[in-house]
């Protein structure tokens, strides 16, 4: 079937993606604010139509092994969850990342720390791009600010998670994941043929013939001459991957004297401050990061030169404008404003501390 | 003229307690269930004041959910 326009919560959009792209494996645990993917996936039925498995593991900690085997056999596997169960799945997160093996992950964030409440928060930033599990590891990192990026995103997430044989996440929160919006959803792919995948992916463990010798999928070495080189060979990766698929977007920048940087649902809010701030006169643009790792430093870099400062909004205590600070390296002044524990910011909130943090009114 | 009163059928386990119905509400008949909350874990709606409804089924038109039924009587 051919593309479709519908109307839909950003979880859901997640699901009917998934199954459009021809996803071989869905493995999940409920958690608000996340439980509609898993619950459009089990009311869609893929397995009858594409052969699509869904399944609700025992656990988080299940749910993330499962899809280790299927990403070892070379299948689009995937798993969604929020903040709690992601915490949870760390540990196979850190043990595909060594293991070399792509998949996608949706963490729909709510506010923390522990249970937290069920409301949306940015708060699990850090969390993703700066390890999370063990490991000199990295993930890439992708934040949607609409129901059509929740979309489009399953397929650019498992296409760059394939590319560079590591895990890709899809970073977003409870404002994106329930929000409802028109998407325009992609055409039907078939799943790929075994033989498919044999082709595309050499190092799947998919039965050995005789022309080659065995696949091994692992993230133990015990020497540590070889684990230093695979070591090496990861940083490596990650450097390509930070030099070709930064990704982000600019917004009324061109004339711009201050910066709002954000990611997200809080960049859909920033969007209406930056209305409001150039009605009052204030020339005010923004960069939304689309990429989280990679970051989009080196932009952010050149807008050091032309603005007077920088603000950064997110639903978390300050974690992003750390890495914007290291971007601008000391030569404007960055400050950040952010609510905590679900509680989103408001437009005129986040005017009024762009006025008093960096315009100094 | 017959005076209008209104009613408003929550689906409560489809409610994700936004407040865009309470804040539209001209004379204040909503509000989020302070203590009570549905399977997912969200704070659904509630008429706290029914006798104030008029019907008007603005709680209705900002629903993003589509979780508001709106009834109208005439007394």
């Amino acid at each position: 079937m051919a593309e479709e326009i519908s109307l839909m919560k950003g979880n859901e959009a997640v699901a009917h993606a998934a199954i459009r792209y021809g996803v071989d494996g869905y493995f999940g645990y409920p958690i608000t604010p996340q439980s509609e993917i898993i619950e459009t996936l089990m009311e869609m039925a893929p397995w009858e139509t594409t052969g699509m498995v869904v399944l609700q593991a025992e656990s988080e900690v299940a749910a993330i092994n499962m899809v280790y085997g299927g990403a070892a056999c070379g299948k689009y596997a995937m798993t969604t969850s929020s903040s709690p169960g992601i915490s949870l799945k760390q540990e196979g997160i850190s043990y595909m990342a060594g293991a070399e093996l792509p998949c996608l992950i949706v963490n729909v964030q709510r506010g923390g720390p522990g249970l937290g409440t069920i409301q949306p928060s940015q708060a699990d930033y850090f969390q993703t791009v700066k390890g999370g599990g063990h490991g000199d590891y990295k993930l890439i990192t992708l934040a949607p600010n609409s129901v059509q990026e929740m979309a489009d995103f399953v397929a650019l997430g498992f296409d760059l998670a394939f590319k560079y044989r590591n895990p890709a996440m899809i970073l977003t929160d409870g404002v994106i994941g329930q929000m409802m919006e028109k998407v325009k959803l992609p055409g039907y792919r078939p799943r790929r043929s075994e033989e498919e995948i044999r082709e595309q992916c050499p190092w799947a463990t998919l039965g050995k013939p005789a022309s080659r010798g065995p696949n091994i999928i692992t993230s133990l070495e015990l020497d540590s001459v070889e684990m230093e080189k695979n070591n090496e060979r990861f940083q490596a990766k990650y450097r390509v991957v930070e030099e070709n698929e930064v990704r982000y977007e600019e917004i009324k920048c061109a004339d711009a004297d201050y910066l709002l940087v954000a990611f997200g649902s809080a960049a859909r809010i920033c969007m209406k401050t930056i209305e409001m701030a150039r009605e009052e006169g204030i020339r005010v643009g923004m960069v939304r990061p689309i990429t989280l790792w990679p970051f989009p430093s080196k932009v952010l870099n050149g807008y050091a030169g032309q603005v007077k400062g920088m603000l950064t909004v997110e639903l978390n205590a300050g974690q992003m404008v750390e890495d914007v600070r290291l971007a601008v390296n000391g030569k404007v002044p960055v400050e950040h404003y952010g609510r905590l524990g679900g509680i989103v910011p408001t437009p005129d909130g986040v005017l009024d501390a762009l006025k008093e943090k960096i315009i100094h009114e | 003229m017959a005076k209008i009163k209104g009613y408003v059928e929550v689906n409560t386990a489809r409610c994700k307690g936004c407040d865009l119905c309470v804040v539209s509400c001209p004379t204040d008949v909503l509000e989020l269930q302070p203590r009570e909350v549905n399977d997912r874990g969200y704070h659904f709606v509630y008429m706290k004041h029914p006798d104030e409804c008029i019907g008007c089924a603005n709680c209705g038109y900002v629903c993003p959910e589509g979780c508001l039924t709106v009834y109208r009587m005439k007394v």
